[in-house]
C-alpha cells in the first residue's frame, strides 16, 4: 500500500503508523461521561471508505488525514493534519 | 568504488520555526543549499532546518541564524553531539543505498541538493545528496545511538561495491 504524503511524495505504508479514526474531540466543558467514554473507546470501524489519522514516522514526522478504503486499501487522499485543523 | 567517512564531528545546528522561515533561509523541506558562508542548509523537516558543514564556529552560526529576518518564534540549537553524520561517496552509492533504502535515488528524483527523510535499513535517517567535485555523495544524519548500526549495515551492503571505510 502506498500513501502519497503531501510533503514526501508516494511512500510505502510501512513508513507510516496508523493512529486513529478521524473524530471530533468533545468539548471538555460540555461533554458528559458517556461522550468521553465513546470518544476514548468506541470506534466506527467502517467496512469501506474511512477518514483516518496517520503519522509519517519515518519521513516528515507529520500527522496526515488519510482517506482510505478499508477493504481495498486504496488511498484516495492524504493531507497535512496541521493545515486542516485538529481532529 | 565507494567510500564511507565518519563526519560526526562536523558542526550541526538545528533550527525550528514556522515553514515560512524557509523563505529567509532560501530552502524548504526536501532541498538543501549552500549559504553565503559556505554552510550547507538542509530542509530537514516541515519547519525544521539542519545547518551542516559551517566554516564558522558554532556560536557564530547560531548568532547568524538568530539574526535571520523573521517575525515568528524560532529555536536554534547546537545538535553536533546529538546526531551522527556519515558521508557516502562514489559512483555506486545510489546502488549501494538501494540495498537498504526504498527511495528512488536516480538523478531524476533525487538530484544533487535533494534532502529527504527515509528508512535506511529500518532506521529513520535524513539523507542529503551533496555531491563533491561532481562525484555522487550522500550525507546521512542519524540519531547518535543508531550510528553504529547504520555504519555496520552500510559496510555490509558495501562489500559488493568495494566500499572503503575511512574513519
Amino acid at each position: 500500500m502506498l500513501i502519497s504524503c503531501p510533503l514526501c511524495g508516494p511512500r510505502d505504508a510501512t513508513e507510516f503508523r496508523y493512529v486513529d479514526e478521524r473524530r471530533q474531540r468533545p468539548d471538555p466543558e460540555q461533554a458528559s461521561p458517556q461522550q468521553w467514554r465513546d470518544y476514548l473507546y468506541v470506534r466506527a470501524n467502517p467496512s469501506g471508505p474511512a477518514r483516518e489519522l496517520w503519522l509519517h514516522r519515518s519521513g516528515c514526522r507529520q500527522y496526515l488525514f488519510v482517506d482510505r478504503h478499508t477493504l481495498t486499501n486504496e488511498v484516495q487522499t492524504a493531507a497535512l493534519a496541521r493545515t486542516e485543523g485538529t481532529r | 568504488m565507494a567510500s564511507l567517512a565518519d563526519c560526526t564531528s562536523m558542526p550541526k545546528v538545528l533550527v525550528r520555526a514556522s515553514p515560512d522561515l524557509g523563505d529567509s533561509l532560501g530552502v524548504h523541506f526536501g532541498l538543501s543549499t549552500r549559504d553565503s558562508s559556505g554552510a550547507l542548509v538542509v530542509g530537514y523537516g516541515y519547519g525544521e532546518w539542519l545547518v551542516l558543514d559551517a566554516p564558522d564556529p558554532v556560536p557564530d552560526v547560531i548568532q547568524r541564524l538568530e539574526a535571520t529576518p523573521y517575525d515568528g518564534l524560532r529555536s536554534v540549537i547546537d545538535v553536533t553531539h546529538g546526531h551522527a553524520l556519515l558521508r557516502l561517496t562514489g559512483a555506486d552509492t545510489a546502488d549501494l543505498l538501494s540495498r537498504l533504502c526504498p527511495i528512488d535515488l536516480s538523478d531524476d528524483v533525487t538530484p544533487n541538493g535533494a534532502a529527504l527523510r527515509a528508512p535506511v535499513g529500518g532506521l529513520g535517517v535524513a539523507l542529503v545528496r551533496d555531491d563533491v567535485d561532481g562525484e555522487r555523495s550522500y550525507l546521512l544524519v542519524v540519531d547518535r545511538s543508531y550510528a553504529e548500526s547504520l555504519r555496520d549495515m552500510l559496510v555490509d551492503a558495501g562489500h559488493e561495491f568495494g566500499l572503503a571505510v575511512a574513519g
